[in-house]
């Protein structure tokens, strides 16, 4: 299980599996829990699991200095804070999995582009790829890409702006964004339609997807 | 529970038979069982199990194979079944195959036919929203004269809610609203702090408009009845239709099945595909059933003494016209020759959207399966638009954005992570549900060629908006965009959409009753003007839509139905 090594403790199947069995057992006691529940009902499904080295091969669609590029990005869009980062949790070798799997070729080709084109910039501005300038400059060149000025059009922000939806969409699906980063509720045991907000102090990362 | 429950080869001739397994055939099924009706349940799809085949159930997203969005593989092959707002990939399986099951579209129509061909049918997938209809429904067709006048009137169908609600368990609010009777009530979810603001305000300024709390077929507090069946309070999920082993919605596998099941009488055919319905033109009654074998295509019979079809609206009327003889050339039952003609959905095809200031420090705990309703107020012909006849209901709710919304948005670091993190505002939308007409020119019939794998004459759809329902959503749009500025709402926007008919999978008519077996299928039980032992009670009986979601009507028509049939055939008239 190499996702336990990255961003969290605990395993992700026990902590999901303890969260939803507490719901239960909370509600009708241990044993009926263990009753009520049908052998797949908290079935473990066959899941791209995070690695460590996604950024050192080549990815499905990508070549190998595009996951780098991708991991770069995906670090500067959601550091790493209190919490893991996006790259600390492979985002970048999840939307490689994602795009493969689930979309189109255009969709593809949008990151794609948007890629060589931050590439480009980068080799304009700083004669050497956008992995190799310093934060400072790639935040420079990403802020630029969304506004966007300096060399950056309407496309191009569009383009990034597709990219970046994969990116918190990977990040906040996973198990460190969803249930670290927020607050997750496998089952909430029922509805409560006023609470105050700050006695959960940031958004539901349990969403029922 | 019987040893047998599920049987392939039979040659036993069955009290009765049932022709599907949702929401109608459930009901059928039970209410049949618990009369001492040795009963066999027909099944086009697979078995589904309570709890067992919930197979998306309980799995976080990331533990997820693509974290709830779907692999090309498959959307390839659900190219139709994907435009329900309900398909993801811990629900796919509960969807038809597209490939398999073709149809075709009159030129420049379309129709969106959503499939849900396993056990237990759409009761597993259904979105529980549960109303009854008042006698302004059972009577606008009279009144306004389009379609023909509904057989029953609310009294007559007033117990029968009473009977399915207290079994299924409906929670919602006592509003005693003319246009839309109460039920036997389970608690109302709680509405949210924004919620009950803009309730007020539009009460306020529109005394004919109420805002209240949808009513759903969820266990907000169980009764004896419900943990019986072993169900349990609703844990505000909003899964569900991944399948809930806790039974907190009413489904087939839920609630009626077991109910079934439990008397000794039931029997279910599973992966039998009915072909056509026998029929004996010495007795001038129904036989029995011919089936193809979902998966090994041989044909076999299943036999009955009394056939209840509850196939689904477009599945029940697909037999029907399917079912020839020479006493009946054109489809069984089809003396009057509407059938497959005035077929229904509901119209949603106006949205409204608002941000609503304020309330920062509000937030809510769980998600709640369902939302608000305003109910229709353009219930009678002196309420209606000039424009237009009818009306619409209006649902939605208020809920904070999230990431979802926000990852668009411009910013990187931690700044904008530490965004992403915190709920944002507070957003309220509605949508209209209007209420289609009965037109003879919206219809089903089958291909006079194509057939599916199993020989079936596939069926043509030629069904579309008229000009009434257009001009209702244009209306909708406009008053609801009112609607949400008097209530205080900022940023609105309205639009009204043309989407075609299917997609609100509330397909209604195509058998419908009448008082006229000139001009209707079904009686006022639902039983076949030409055939005594033929009933069929799921939406194709419908004469008009209303606007209300029709799964409780399916319920209570059914119930009364079996009620009825059992009567009779115990006094010896069918």
């Amino acid at each position: 299980m190499s996702d336990q090594k990255i961003g969290d403790k605990s395993s992700p199947d026990d902590k999901s599996k303890r969260g939803f069995l507490f719901g239960l057992s909370h509600l009708v006691g241990a044993a009926a829990a263990a009753q009520l529940l049908g052998g797949n009902a908290i079935a473990t499904a066959l899941a791209y699991s995070p690695k460590t080295d996604s950024s050192s091969h080549p990815g499905k669609i990508f070549s190998q200095a595009n996951m780098v590029l991708l991991r770069d990005i995906c670090a500067l869009v959601i550091p790493t804070t209190n919490t893991a980062g996006a790259a600390e949790v492979d985002t970048h070798g999840f939307i490689d999995n994602q795009l493969y799997y689930c979309y189109q070729p255009e969709d593809q080709q949008k990151v794609r582009s948007t890629l060589l084109k931050i590439n480009k910039v980068a080799l304009q501005r700083h004669q050497q790829h956008f992995s190799g300038a310093t934060t400072e400059q790639q935040l420079t060149l990403l802020t630029d890409l969304e506004k966007p000025s300096n060399g950056f059009d309407n496309e191009d922000r569009s383009q990034f702006k597709f990219l970046k939806r994969q990116i918190v969409f990977g990040y906040y699906t996973s198990q460190v964004g969803a249930s670290q980063e927020l607050e997750y509720l496998a089952v909430p045991g029922g509805f409560k339609g006023s609470i105050p907000y700050q006695s959960v102090g940031k958004a539901w990362g349990s969403l029922g997807l | 529970m019987n040893d047998d429950l599920y049987i392939k080869e039979s040659s036993e001739v069955y009290d009765a038979i049932v022709v599907g397994s949702g929401i109608s055939g459930g009901w059928a099924a039970k209410e049949l069982c618990e009369r001492g009706f040795k009963t066999l349940m027909i099944e086009r799809g697979r078995v589904v199990e309570h709890k067992k085949d919930y197979i998306g159930e309980g799995v976080p997203e990331w533990k997820q194979p693509h974290r709830g969005q779907v692999n090309n593989l498959v959307t390839e092959q659900q190219p139709i079944q994907k435009q329900c707002y309900a398909f993801n990939d811990t629900t796919k399986h509960f969807f038809g195959n597209d490939r398999d099951l073709p149809y075709q579209t009159a030129p420049g129509t379309t129709f969106s036919w959503i499939r849900g061909n396993q056990l237990g049918g759409k009761s597993l997938t259904w979105h529980r929203q549960s109303y009854r209809l008042s006698d302004h429904d059972f009577s606008a067709n009279k009144l306004d004269g389009f379609g023909t006048d509904w057989p029953i009137r609310y009294k007559d169908l007033a117990p029968w809610y009473s009977h399915v609600e207290k079994h299924a368990g409906i929670s919602g609010e006592s509003a005693g609203l003319p246009q839309l009777p109460d039920s036997e009530f389970l608690p109302p979810f709680e509405m949210t702090a924004p919620e009950i603001a803009i309730k007020a305000s539009i009460e306020k300024h529109y005394p004919d408009r109420q805002l209240i709390m949808g009513r759903m077929a969820h266990l907000t507090e169980p009764t004896e009845l419900h943990i019986s069946q072993g169900r349990v309070n609703c844990q505000a999920r909003n899964e569900c239709q991944k399948g809930c082993s806790f039974g907190a919605y009413f489904s087939t596998q839920s609630s009626t099945l077991p109910a079934a099941a439990k008397t000794g009488n039931l029997h279910i055919a599973a992966n039998s595909v009915v072909h056509s319905l026998i029929y004996d033109e010495k007795t001038r009654r129904v036989k029995g059933v011919k089936i193809i074998d979902n998966n090994d295509l041989s044909e076999r019979e299943y036999l009955g003494k009394v056939v209840f079809m509850c196939a689904s609206t477009i599945g029940s009327a697909q037999v029907l016209l399917n079912s020839k003889s020479k006493a009946f050339p054109n489809g069984i039952a089809n003396s009057s020759g509407v059938l497959g003609h005035y077929l229904m959905d509901h119209n949603y095809n106006a949205r409204i959207e608002g941000d609503i200031p304020g309330f920062e420090d509000e937030y809510y705990r769980g998600r709640r399966p369902g939302g608000l309703l305003i109910p229709n107020f353009q219930y009678e012909p002196s309420r209606y638009s000039k424009d237009y006849v009818r009306g619409y209901s209006f649902s939605g709710d208020a809920s904070r954005e999230d990431w979802r919304s926000k990852a668009e948005g411009d910013g990187f670091g931690a700044d904008f992570k530490a965004e992403l993190s915190q709920a944002g505002k507070w957003k309220f939308w509605m949508m209209a549900q209007g209420e289609m007409l009965p037109r003879f020119e919206n219809q089903v019939a089958l291909h006079p060629t194509l057939k599916d794998k199993w020989g079936i004459p596939q069926l043509e759809f030629n069904c579309r908006w008229s000009d009434n329902e257009k001009l209702m959503m244009a209306d909708a749009a406009e008053v609801g965009r009112k609607m949400f500025l008097k209530a205080g709402l900022e940023n609105v926007t309205a639009e009204a959409t043309e989407r075609p008919p299917g997609i609100a999978i509330h397909e209604l008519g195509t058998a419908r009753m009448g008082r006229d077996p000139k001009t209707s299928v079904l009686n006022g039980y639902n039983q076949s003007h030409d055939i005594d032992n033929l009933f069929v009670t799921d939406g194709a009986s419908f004469p008009s839509s209303a606007t209300q979601n029709p799964s409780l009507t399916f319920m209570a028509l059914t119930a009364r139905a079996v009620d009825y049939a059992v009567k009779e055939i115990k006094a010896g008239r069918i």
